[in-house]
């Protein structure tokens, strides 16, 4: 490596819904993301950054959001499934950068009120990754039947999802120092 | 070879490791379109020193 900054890998909590379980989950992410070292976090709300609709795609772009883009080495995207896809304002908020995303690392933790664990949301959401530059890991966490999984307080109540969130990070990390070094010191032939 | 961009913040030389196709709906941009790709392609760089992104227009 050429460097030795912290890797940054921010969560995205990618619905503003009223009592929206993704946030235990978004919450869980940032628990388990803190446990390892030399790794920076923090929760990205989608409720708390300005989301113009008079316009779209990059006339919107944030610059608080497009700054913490562009420290990300990676994201993780928790995206809840609606009506079988993910939800229009996550859209919204990512079509509003494009350079900052470019050779960074992706991973989505989909959520559900069913048991599907927002499998569909996922499935709709990874040609969405690929033309933004992302590069989106093998690894998902699915939160289904979310109602069950945590208490009120966000309490995680089934441990298996820690190694499973532990996999997706290892996958996660993995993916986000090698596309770091790519992007710093491999140059397009 | 187009001259490597320098970091914004830092100073460092850049690296260039992306190309990315675009399709612009401006109509001074619409212009200049690469027919062969059907686009624009705006180059995106890194910064070794610091971690800086920036893009530029394909010269």
């Amino acid at each position: 490596m050429t460097n030795c900054r912290a890797l940054s890998i921010p969560v995205i909590l990618g619905t503003t819904r009223k009592g929206r379980m993704s946030a235990h989950a978004a919450r869980f992410m940032i628990r388990q993301i803190e446990k390892r070292p030399d790794i920076s976090t923090e929760l990205i709300d989608l409720s708390e950054l300005p989301m113009p609709i008079d316009d779209a795609g990059e006339e919107i772009k944030d610059g608080a959001f497009s700054n913490k883009m562009t420290l990300a080495d990676a994201l993780v995207i928790v995206t809840p499934e609606y009506n079988h896809s993910f939800p229009g304002l996550l859209k919204h908020i990512l079509d509003s950068c494009l350079k900052e995303y470019i050779h960074k690392a992706a991973g989505i933790v989909g959520v559900s009120a069913g048991p599907f664990g927002g499998v569909r949301a996922i499935q709709d959401f990874l040609p969405v990754i690929r033309e933004l530059g992302l590069v989106n890991i093998f690894w998902d966490v699915n939160f289904g039947n979310v109602a069950s999984m945590f208490d009120e307080t966000g309490k995680l109540l089934d441990q298996a999802f820690v190694k499973r969130a532990d996999k997706f990070l290892d996958e996660l990390v993995w993916m986000a120092k090698t596309l770091r070094y790519g992007r710093e010191n491999i140059a397009l032939e | 070879m187009p001259n490597k961009l320098t970091c914004p913040k830092c100073g460092s030389e850049m690296n260039h490791h992306a190309d990315k196709l675009i399709y612009p709906s401006e109509k001074l941009q619409t212009m200049a379109i690469d027919p062969a790709l059907d686009g624009l392609i705006e180059e995106t760089h890194a910064c070794p020193g610091c971690g800086a992104v920036a893009s530029r227009r394909a010269q």
